[in-house]
C-alpha cells in the first residue's frame, strides 16, 4: 500500500498535478475569453499616466492592503515574496537552469529562512481569519487552502533543516531531488534509492502530496488570483 | 422552485457572466480588506452591508450553478439554493448598495461589487421581486421613448413658463427662444431632469454664456439602471442618443446626476458626440471668460460632496472645487475626499425607494464627515446626492444648508 501511495504521489501525482495547473489555467482564460465583453468600460478615477506600471506596482505593492492593515500588508507581501523565492529555489532542483544555479542551493532556499517566512505568514493568515469580522465572511475553501498551504510548508522545511544542519541520517542530498525532478522532466522517472531509502522518505512523500494537491487546485480555486490580478487590475484603468 | 423556473435563473445569471465579471466572480479571495469601506455597514453592523458580504450572496448562488463544487461539495464555498431566503438576501444586498464603487478603491484585485449586485438584479427582475417603485419608474421612461410625439406639446407648454423665469433672471427683453427646443446642429443637447431647477438654472448660465443649445425632451435619469435591467437602461440612454443623433449636436451636455453621466460617458461604447457633465461645461465657460461669477459671494463655510458617479467613476474632481473656490470665501476639504470620499447613501436610486431609516442610518460617515468640516453650506452636483443630503440633514438635524452647483452658480452669475 505504502509502496503503491508513494509511487503515485512521486509518478503519476506530480503529472496529474502540473497538467492540471497549466491546463486549468487556460481553461479558465479560454472560459473569460470566450464570454461577452462589455460594451463601454469601467473606469476609475484618477488613473495613472502609465496605465501599466501603475498595475504592476498595484498588483506587487498591494496599495488596498497597506491603506487597510498594515500588519496584513506587511504578511502579505512577505508570503508573496517567499512564495516566489521558493518556486524559483524549486525551479533549481528540477532541471539544469544555469542562471539559477549561479546562487548556491542552500542560499536560494533563504537558508531555511523562506520556510520560516511562509510558515509564519501563514500561521497570521488563519489566525486573522478566525477574527471578527473576517470569520464571518470565511469558507471552508479559506482555511482548507492555507492548512494545504501550511502543510507543504512545514515538511518542505522539515527536509531542508535535515540537509542544512548536516543530520547525515535523515539527509537527502540534493543532487538526489535533482536526478529525481529532471527524470520526471525527461519522462524518464526515476525513484532514486537515498530518497526512497531515507528515513525521511516519509516527510517526503507527504511534503510532494501536499504540494500537488496545491497545485492541482491552484486554478480551480481562489488562488487562481494570482493569474486573474493582472486583466482584473486593468478593467478600472480602461 | 419549480424547474422551470430555476431555468429561467440560471440563463438570467448567464446572462451576466461578462469578461469583468468572471473575474470578479472567481478571484476574491475574502481578504476582507473591503469590509469597512462601504458607508452602510459603518451606520448599520451587518456583513450583508459589507462589500464581500455582498457579492458573496451572489457567489454562493453562483457556485451552486456553475461550479462542479456546489454541485459535489456544496460546503467547500458554502454554495446556496435560490430559495426564498436567498431571494430576500439578494434583495437586502442588492439595493442597499448604491454602486458608489467605493469597495473598488480598497480590493486589491479592484472588484466592482455594484457590478456583481447586476446578477441579484436580475434574479429579483426574474423572480418578480425587484422594487415596484424602480419597475414602474423605468417603464414610464421606456414608455415615453415609445411615444414621444404625445408628450412633446405638454413639455413644451412647461417651458414657455419656465423661459419667464430665465428672461426675469438675466433682463432679457423677451422670453422667446430663451430654452430652444429641436434646434438643429446646435452645439449642445442639453439633458435636464423632471425638476424646473434642473432646467431654469442651466439655462441662465446657457444664456449668459451665449451658448447655441437645445433642451432634450427627455429626463437624464436611468431608472433601468437603477432597477439592473440592462435591456431598458440601453433603451433609455438611447432615447438621448438617438435625439442627439438626429439633431446632428456636437456634445451632450449631462444635468447634475452622476449615474446620467456616466451611462453616455463610459457605459454604452464609442458615440458620435462628445459627453460633458453640466459641471465641466460651467468649468469650461469660466476658463474661457464666457462667464463671470461674483468672487466671494458665499461668506459660510462652504464644503463640496463628490458625487460617486462623478467623481471616483467620472475623473471629475478639479471643476467644482475650482467654481467653489471662487464662489467661496472658506472652502473646506471633506476627508477622506476625492477618490475615497464616502458614498452620501443615495445612489443606485435608493432615494427613489421607500427607505428613509435605513438612509439616515447609512448616511452617518457622510453626516460624520459633514460635522468634522465646520461648513455651514454642502454643495453637491447630483439631483440624487442632494435629495440624500438632505435626508441626512433632517435626520441628524444638522445646522447646514444643502445647495446645487448650478443653483449657486446662477445665483451668482455676473451679469
Amino acid at each position: 500500500m505504502w509502496e503503491f501511495f508513494s509511487y503515485f504521489v512521486m509518478v503519476p501525482m506530480v503529472y496529474i498535478a502540473f497538467a492540471t495547473l497549466i491546463l486549468g489555467i487556460i481553461f479558465k482564460f479560454i472560459v473569460v475569453y470566450r464570454s461577452p465583453g462589455i460594451p463601454g468600460r469601467l473606469p476609475v478615477f484618477p488613473m495613472e499616466k502609465s496605465k501599466t506600471l501603475g498595475l504592476l506596482k498595484e498588483a506587487f505593492t498591494i496599495p488596498a492592503a497597506f491603506r487597510g492593515s498594515k500588519p496584513f500588508w506587511f504578511f502579505l507581501v512577505l508570503f508573496h515574496a517567499a512564495f516566489t523565492l521558493v518556486f524559483l529555489g524549486h525551479l533549481e532542483l528540477a532541471g539544469d537552469i544555469p542562471v539559477l544555479r549561479s546562487i548556491p542551493h542552500e542560499v536560494f532556499l533563504g537558508a531555511g529562512a523562506l520556510g520560516v517566512t511562509l510558515g509564519v505568514s501563514v500561521i497570521y493568515f488563519l489566525f486573522r481569519r478566525l477574527h471578527t469580522p473576517h470569520r464571518e465572511i470565511s469558507v471552508m475553501e479559506d482555511y482548507v487552502l492555507l492548512l494545504l498551504l501550511f502543510f507543504t510548508i512545514l515538511f518542505g522545511s522539515i527536509l531542508h533543516m535535515a540537509d542544512r544542519y548536516g543530520m547525515t541520517a535523515l539527509n537527502i542530498p540534493v543532487g538526489d531531488y535533482r536526478v529525481y525532478f529532471s527524470s520526471l522532466l525527461a519522462l524518464k522517472p526515476r525513484m532514486p534509492v537515498m530518497i526512497t531509502a531515507s528515513p525521511h522518505f516519509i516527510i517526503f512523500i507527504l511534503h510532494l502530496f501536499f504540494a500537488n494537491l496545491v497545485l492541482i487546485m491552484f486554478p480551480f480555486t481562489k488562488m487562481i488570483h494570482a493569474a486573474f490580478i493582472f486583466p482584473a487590475l486593468s478593467i478600472k484603468r480602461k | 422552485m419549480e424547474p422551470e423556473k430555476l431555468q429561467g435563473m440560471k440563463d438570467a445569471i448567464r446572462g451576466r457572466l461578462t469578461k469583468p465579471m468572471r473575474y470578479y466572480l472567481d478571484l476574491c479571495t475574502r481578504c476582507g480588506l473591503c469590509y469597512e469601506s462601504c458607508h452602510v455597514i459603518q451606520g448599520i453592523h451587518k456583513r450583508e452591508y459589507s462589500p464581500v458580504g455582498r457579492a458573496e450572496v451572489v457567489r454562493k448562488v453562483f457556485r451552486k450553478y456553475f461550479r462542479p463544487s456546489g454541485k459535489f461539495l456544496p460546503s467547500w464555498g458554502e454554495a446556496t439554493d435560490l430559495d426564498d431566503r436567498v431571494m430576500d438576501e439578494l434583495l437586502d444586498a442588492a439595493f442597499s448598495c448604491t454602486g458608489c464603487r467605493r469597495c473598488v478603491m480598497h480590493c486589491p484585485f479592484g472588484i466592482d461589487t455594484g457590478l456583481i449586485m447586476g446578477i441579484a438584479k436580475v434574479l429579483l427582475i426574474e423572480n418578480g421581486t425587484a422594487p415596484e417603485e424602480l419597475l414602474m419608474l423605468s417603464d414610464a421612461a421606456v414608455e415615453k421613448g415609445k411615444s414621444i410625439a404625445e408628450f412633446k406639446d405638454g413639455y413644451r407648454s412647461v417651458i414657455y413658463d419656465l423661459e419667464k423665469q430665465v428672461q426675469e433672471r438675466l433682463g432679457l427683453p423677451s422670453p422667446e427662444g430663451v430654452i430652444p427646443m429641436e434646434k438643429k446642429n446646435a452645439n449642445i443637447l442639453y439633458v435636464a431632469l423632471a425638476g424646473a431647477r434642473s432646467i431654469v438654472n442651466p439655462a441662465i448660465i446657457f444664456n449668459a454664456a451665449k451658448e447655441d443649445w437645445t433642451l432634450s425632451f427627455f429626463e437624464a435619469v436611468n431608472f433601468g439602471q437603477f432597477l439592473g435591467d440592462p435591456e431598458k437602461m440601453k433603451f433609455i440612454a438611447n432615447r438621448v442618443v438617438n435625439e442627439a443623433k438626429e439633431l446632428g449636436v456636437k456634445e451632450v451636455v449631462i444635468v447634475e446626476c452622476g449615474t446620467a453621466y456616466r451611462i453616455p460617458k463610459f457605459m454604452l461604447g464609442p458615440l458620435p458626440f462628445k459627453v460633458t457633465s453640466i459641471v465641466e461645461l460651467i468649468h469650461r465657460y469660466l476658463k474661457e471668460g464666457r462667464i463671470k461669477l461674483k468672487e466671494g459671494a458665499l461668506t459660510a463655510p462652504v464644503t463640496y460632496h463628490d458625487p460617486c458617479q462623478l467623481g471616483r467613476n467620472g475623473g471629475v474632481f478639479e471643476e467644482p472645487r475650482e467654481i467653489l473656490q471662487i464662489l467661496a470665501k472658506d472652502y473646506r476639504e471633506m476627508s477622506p475626499t476625492r477618490e475615497f470620499n464616502w458614498c452620501c447613501g443615495g445612489g443606485g436610486g435608493l432615494v427613489a425607494l421607500d427607505n428613509e431609516n435605513f438612509r439616515i442610518k447609512s448616511g452617518k460617515p457622510k453626516r460624520d464627515q459633514i460635522v468634522a468640516t465646520g461648513a455651514k453650506v454642502v454643495v453637491s452636483a447630483c439631483e440624487n446626492c442632494i435629495s440624500q443630503l438632505e435626508t441626512i440633514r433632517s435626520g441628524y438635524d444638522l445646522d447646514v444648508e444643502v445647495r446645487y452647483l448650478t443653483e449657486i452658480v446662477a445665483e451668482n452669475l455676473v451679469v
